[in-house]
């Protein structure tokens, strides 16, 4: 078959080009230098979360914050010495249906993050039968990245890009914001400190947990 | 192996088929009135404790009832299980490939192909017609229309000849459509072959001889009745083992109806003290299977400490000069790491206490579904339990994929692919699955090679069997998600042994066995394909067409391109690190998260097609 021929000698093509020799040889580098080790990445980007946070008016408080990795590959390969993490902060249900924090929110923290000089790398809106979503990322000079994701909960995930990983022992417990009570049933970071969250933290200006939620 | 032709299937009365299932599950009914009176009309009626009342009484009584299991047992397994059951599925099976081959037969005669060649492997070619019109100069007007050209209006027109001859390729054209049709026959027939040597396994596999009945009564009675209900126990272990051991034949719909059938002590037993035939099988609850395997798993690190400590107590007795030194540090090393991938897995998925961990983010469960230390390594873990889910995510890594990765970078992307799911249906319950149920290759060498999708396949049918089988109320809405080799993976086990699956989504794919969304054997609006603008792989279509391509027939979903080369003499490291992007949280290069990726990924798992963008 023509469809056959015509992909084999593409891949004998990627092979030759792409395929383990010349791409190991020429980019076996380690990855580019990130500014953070993962230990370090967490006090900015809890900050980064803060500082989102404190833009938006009559706020009503995440229901939970939870700290999340995601492999980084290199050449393709799962890179087990670098770790990309994501601090997903989420509204409750409720508070996620809100016009306020589906639509007001994002106009609020495009001109905020604009205004700060940030790169607004994403931008969309998607309509469906029953809501419509949205997705506003943006960037910040140091490479710290922030998304605004409207679904059917509405978070805030912030991402360091690929870090050099530290050990666990190497983790500073960093108290959320936006709410969430440090150590409470919303802080979702137990995994990190296995012998117990340091509960003596107050959590992160601008907010004390909202009432009812402490 | 089943010798089925194509007009064989296509004439197959499903109906008759499907009839005689039924008309055994009636019998089945029937007969299990009978048992139901002997138990009320004569065991506690007539010949009840009221009106006889002595040894030999009790002693009638008993045997009756035993008859009355046995026969129970016996119409449960053969006429219902066996028989009924298989006849079912057999007819559900033919049928979906019947009405396929009623969609893609008068396509290929309407096109002037001819289907030729063997059962096992048919071909479809361009009769000698059509060879004779497009050498004439005479295309049919379909063939004219795929290439875009005005049908000739006769041999002079030497306007059209020259498009004809310069512009197109109708032979290209008419054969690539041609090898569509037969791929899409060969997955058809492969399908129907599969479901034919099934219900062939799962008939033969019958035992020839009749159970055993209750001794009779007599002097004789008191010293055989012991070994007869120690016997009765022992088929339910031997029909376990055959089981586990593959060699039953059964379904994993079949195996569900057995394990159903069970006595609550006899599915405690089993779990209890046979979890190797409980823990890696199909069509069991995932609950039962979830503690048989980690009741294996302890054992097995267990058992690796031991051989780690006997290999180390005989290094220790060995010379450094001596050759077998070497060996001995080199068997240590491999079962040392297996024993660390294992500990790892465990660490994953269970408390400080040693109870079942959930995924804090999602307040799921964990459930471990299998594992292995063979070849690469092997474990399929469910983040939440996929029989009470309305929606189960499978997701089925590619190259490089291995055990240490089921532990680490693949059950990570496994959690976020359930947070992103959770995050858009809230109300809805997403069980999702990392499939490392094959032996996946090591490198992009090996990756050309479509023999681990073809070995794992069987796998994956009996997988998604297994989901539909164990699910509690109404089925789920099942996807299964490969990535590179894994859509492979995924298109080969669809093609030729048939998956159970609602949705089939591509990611970053290499080419799925097949050249047609047809060929899948699911319906086409439900197979979904992302390659994104920077991956290397779209230059790297080993397995088939790819199925982002408008010729596939299925739909595409756009995904970002989130990584960037480092340098602009490194060209292709960006197309290198995209391949890999489709989950990305951010990275350095470009630390934007994929947001169309994964929020188009959790809508199709979410049944919110309109939502994908």
């Amino acid at each position: 078959m023509k469809a056959r021929l015509r992909t084999a000698a593409a891949a004998a093509a990627l092979l030759a080009a792409s395929g383990c020799s010349v791409v190991d040889d020429l980019s076996g580098d380690e990855p580019p230098e990130s500014e953070y080790t993962q230990a370090e990445a967490y006090a900015p980007m809890e900050e980064a979360a803060a500082d989102a946070v404190a833009g938006l008016g009559d706020f009503p408080g995440f229901e939970q914050r939870s700290w999340a990795e995601m492999p980084c590959s290199h050449d393709g390969v799962d890179d087990d010495e670098y770790t990309a993490i994501e601090v997903r902060y989420r509204f409750s249900i409720a508070d996620s249906a809100t016009e306020q924090v589906r639509d007001q929110y994002v106009a609020t923290l495009r001109e905020h993050w604009t205004d700060a000089g940030y790169e607004i790398a994403t931008d969309d809106e998607v309509e469906g039968a029953e809501r419509t979503d949205r997705n506003l990322v943006a960037v910040r000079h140091d490479g710290i990245s922030l998304w605004y994701a409207v679904g059917g909960y509405v978070g805030l995930y912030i991402g360091s890009g690929c870090v050099p990983v530290s050990e666990a022992g190497e983790i500073e417990y960093i108290p959320p914001t936006g709410g969430v009570e440090p150590g409470g049933p919303g802080d979702l970071v137990e995994e990190y400190f296995p012998d117990g969250i340091p509960t003596t933290h107050e959590a992160l200006a601008p907010l004390n947990p909202p009432e009812g939620r402490a | 192996m089943s010798e089925m032709t194509w007009q064989q299937l296509r004439d197959l009365d499903c109906g008759a088929v499907r009839t005689l299932g039924d008309s055994w599950k009636t019998h089945v009914d029937a007969m299990l009135d009978q048992t139901e009176r002997l138990r009320s009309d004569v065991i506690d009626g007539h010949l009840s404790v009221e009106h006889y009342e002595s040894n030999t009484a009790t002693q009638v009584r008993e045997q009756i009832a035993m008859t009355a299991d046995r026969f129970e047992d016996d119409l449960s397994d053969y006429a219902s299980t066996r028989i009924a059951t298989t006849l079912h599925e057999a007819a559900d099976a033919f049928e979906a490939e019947q009405d396929e081959l009623k969609e893609l037969v008068p396509l290929i005669e309407q096109h002037d192909f001819d289907i030729e060649g063997p059962q096992s492997e048919y071909d479809v070619n361009l009769s000698g017609g059509l060879h004779q019109a497009i050498l004439t100069l005479d295309p049919p007007q379909w063939l004219c229309d795929m290439c875009g050209v005005k049908k000739p209006d006769g041999f002079w027109d030497w306007d059209t000849v020259k498009v004809l001859f310069n512009g197109v390729d109708l032979y290209g054209t008419a054969i690539g459509l041609a090898g569509q049709y037969q791929d899409w026959l060969r997955a058809v027939m492969s399908r129907a072959h599969d479901a034919d040597d099934d219900a062939a396994a799962a008939l033969k596999e019958m035992r020839e001889n009749p159970s055993e009945l209750p001794p009779q009564l007599g002097a004789t009675y008191d010293d055989l009745i012991g070994d007869y209900k120690d016997a009765v126990s022992q088929e339910v272990a031997d029909e376990a083992r055959a089981i586990a051991e593959g060699t039953s034949g059964m379904s994993p719909e079949q195996v569900n109806q057995w394990w159903e059938g069970l006595s609550d002590a006899e599915r405690d037993a089993l779990v209890a003290e046979h979890p190797e035939w409980v823990g890696p099988v199909d069509g069991i609850p995932t609950e039962s299977r979830d503690t048989a395997n980690r009741t294996l798993l302890d054992d097995r690190i267990d058992g690796l400490d031991t051989q780690i400590a006997a290999k180390e107590a005989e290094l220790a007795q060995t010379p450094p000069t001596d050759p077998q030194y070497s060996i001995l540090e080199a068997e240590i090393h491999d079962l040392q790491t297996d024993r660390d991938e294992l500990s790892d897995l465990q660490g994953e998925i269970t408390n400080e206490d040693g109870s079942p961990k959930s995924y804090s983010e999602t307040g799921q469960q964990y459930y471990l579904l299998g594992f292995d230390t063979e070849g690469s390594g092997q474990a399929i873990v469910s983040v939440g339990n996929p029989d009470t889910a309305d929606n189960v995510n499978a997701y089925v890594p590619g190259t490089g994929g291995d055990l240490a990765g089921a532990s680490g970078g693949l059950l990570d992307r496994t959690r976020t692919m359930a947070f992103d799911a959770q995050n858009a249906a809230p109300g809805e319950e997403t069980a999702t699955v990392l499939w490392m149920g094959y032996d996946a290759p090591d490198d992009l060498i090996e990756a050309t090679d479509s023999k681990w999708a073809e070995e794992g396949s069987a796998d994956l049918e009996s997988f998604t069997q297994g989901i539909r089988a164990t699910a509690e109320g109404d089925p789920s809405n099942l996807t299964l998600t490969g990535h590179s080799y894994g859509t492979t993976m995924v298109g080969t086990a669809a093609a030729t042994e048939g998956v159970d699956a609602d949705n089939l989504m591509f990611v970053a794919s290499p080419g799925v066995g097949v050249d047609t969304a047809s060929a899948l054997g699911v319906n086409e609006d439900n197979v979904w394909a992302s390659t994104n603008e920077s991956d290397m792989i779209q230059y790297a279509p080993v397995h088939g067409n790819a199925p982002v391509n408008e010729d596939f027939g299925g739909n595409t979903f756009t995904s970002d391109a989130t990584r960037e080369s480092g340098s602009w003499w490194q060209f292709w490291d960006g197309p290198v690190e995209n391949h890999s992007s489709y989950w990305d949280t951010g990275n350095e290069e470009h630390p934007v998260a994929n947001t169309t990726s994964r929020t188009n990924q959790s809508y199709i798992v979410t049944g919110q097609e309109d939502l994908v963008r």
